[in-house]
């Protein structure tokens, strides 16, 4: 557990993350560690936290317990400031800017860095990852399809250059076809330099594509360890990958 | 034939006036999605500035507009600060702002009832009022053409901010997705004060226009209902649908007065936001946009 990173450095932690919606409990202590470099991914059914988990680390709902720690410092309370300290969110449904155009929507994801050289290299490279941008480049993001509005997401979300990239369901409401582009293009984000902590309901594309995985259920990490040992977990094939007799009931398959 | 020209042209400065309120009140309901109704409050209050550092330093427009509109500015950004934030940081209940908007609109009204008087005040005369002559074919005055040619400038200006700046951008897609916006590394407590002072300082503008229309009292801000009627009949929230609705009610109300009967204005003006309102209640220009899952 203590040494989930080994060599490499810890770059985002979350320590007894504790979040509630008035009276219901949406987050009991939950804590996670992401190392430089890694893929992480966290699974977990239909109103496990997940959401609730990345925008508590976004500070969009507040932590009411715990903190988290990106590289020795603990995010601050303020969204706009988690965005400069270096963390950034593709968000659950796209949440694209439908009447700005694609490259509006991009140059809105570099807001925080102002009048930054870098932000002109890093659209050449946003398109280099998702060419379709580019062709698309001034259509309103409110007319491109489903899995074109997910790239442009994530392309939002690389230009505010961050340290961890959030990615809450990539694969949501996309064909399965389309699924295996955009994971494809994170991989190839992350050999790139970019550290990942993604949330996905759909468990197998994502323990596929991470390094590590933690299941998460009904507010509480259930189970952690590498993807490969958890794809490979009786429970979870059962509860999680559409295995057993259980699909997609996962109330009592890890307790 | 004369007395058309003349009529289009006093209906369009009169609408280009509205249009400066109703444009910044359609930008706070773009951002907040609540009726600001202390909006008039903000116009008055500009007009009130300007006539006091007319009356106190002289007859120096240029100064005594830009510190109206600077004064009007802040004092927007104030009423929200200290009249809306503080809701909008425990709910998202749209009505408590709507409600809280109403007091703020009856506070300020009343503030300038104590200070200045309840009296009708005439703003010193810098702004030329002469009449023109159009080549024979219709007269006008000069006050007219200055408010429909300072209106233009003014929404230009704001076109240009909306469109070439960063803040401006932001400022767009905040109107589409608030919490989104706070996403990209937003302050969204400095964007509402940015769009605050906008819309506080193209008030005063209106205000200064009004006032010398006419004169200048502490319910002027009640004309502000129109500048809301223009903002429905273009769609609410839509700038360029508070621009087009402003320019129609103005031309509406002018062609009236000239041609039917000058008391008959009003009724037209609310027959016209009835009508919109069972017709096509989003406006014209009224975005109804279709989610994608």
């Amino acid at each position: 557990m203590t040494e989930v990173c080994g060599e490499k450095t810890v770059l985002l932690e979350v320590r007894d993350l504790h979040v509630s919606y008035g009276a219901i409990k949406a987050l009991t202590g939950v804590s996670l560690k992401v190392c430089e470099g890694e893929i992480v991914c966290v699974i977990g059914s239909n109103g496990a936290g997940k959401s609730t988990l990345m925008n508590a680390i976004m500070a969009m709902v507040r932590r009411e317990k715990g903190e988290v720690i990106l590289s020795g410092k603990p995010l601050e309370a303020k969204s706009f400031r988690v965005v400069q300290q270096g963390v950034s969110l593709s968000p659950e449904g796209r949440k694209v800017f439908a009447p700005l155009s694609v490259l509006e929507n991009l140059r809105m994801g570099a807001f925080s860095r102002g009048a930054d050289k870098g932000v002109e290299e890093d659209l050449e490279w946003v398109f280099s990852l998702f060419p379709r941008l580019k062709e698309r480049i001034d259509q309103y993001a409110g007319t491109l399809s489903g899995g074109e509005q997910q790239m442009l997401a994530i392309g939002r979300a690389l230009m505010a250059r961050p340290r961890v990239l959030l990615l809450d369901e990539p694969s949501l409401g996309l064909a399965p076809i389309i699924i295996k582009d955009i994971f494809r293009e994170l991989r190839r984000i992350n050999n790139e330099g970019v550290t990942i902590l993604l949330v996905e309901q759909n468990a197998r594309q994502a323990l596929l594509l991470s390094h590590r995985g933690y299941v998460l259920q009904t507010g509480q990490i259930v189970q952690e360890g590498p993807s490969a040992d958890l794809l490979a977990n009786a429970d979870i094939k059962a509860a999680y990958l559409g295995g057993g007799h259980g699909a997609g009931k996962t109330t009592k398959a890890l307790s | 034939m004369g007395t058309l020209l003349q009529q289009i042209i006093n209906g369009l400065s009169l609408g280009s006036v509205y249009a400066l309120i109703a444009v910044g009140y359609s930008l706070v309901y773009s951002i907040l999605l609540f009726s600001n109704f202390a909006h008039g409050g903000f116009l008055v209050i500009g007009g009130y500035i300007c006539y006091g550092i007319l009356k106190t330093f002289g007859t120096n427009i240029w100064l005594a507009g830009g510190l109206s509109l600077a004064g009007a500015g802040i004092a927007a950004v104030l009423t929200e600060r200290l009249a809306y934030r503080p809701i909008r940081e425990r709910t998202n209940v749209t009505l408590y702002l709507l409600i809280a908007s109403m007091g703020m609109s009856i506070v300020i009204e009343n503030i300038f009832v104590i200070v200045a008087g309840g009296r009708f005040r005439a703003l010193p005369p810098v702004i030329p009022t002469a009449p023109i002559n159009f080549f024979g074919f219709a007269t006008t005055s000069a006050f007219d053409l200055l408010s429909l040619v300072s209106a233009v400038v003014f929404l230009g200006a704001l076109q240009l901010f909306l469109l070439k700046t960063r803040w401006g951008l932001a400022i767009r897609a905040a109107a589409y997705d608030l919490r989104t916006a706070g996403l990209m590394g937003v302050n969204v407590n400095r964007l509402i004060s940015i769009v605050f002072f906008v819309a506080g300082a193209l008030a005063a503008v209106g205000g200064i226009f009004l006032s010398v229309r006419y004169t200048l009292y502490p319910q002027l801000g009640a004309i502000t209902i129109k500048a809301f009627v223009a903002a429905v009949i273009g769609g609410l929230g839509s700038l360029p649908g508070a621009v087009v609705g402003s320019l129609i009610l103005g031309l509406a109300e002018m062609l009236t007065a000239g041609f039917i009967s000058s008391q008959m204005r009003d009724l037209v003006v609310f027959s016209m936001l009835v009508i919109t309102l069972l017709v096509k209640p989003t406006g014209l220009f009224g975005k109804s946009v279709s989610e994608k899952v």
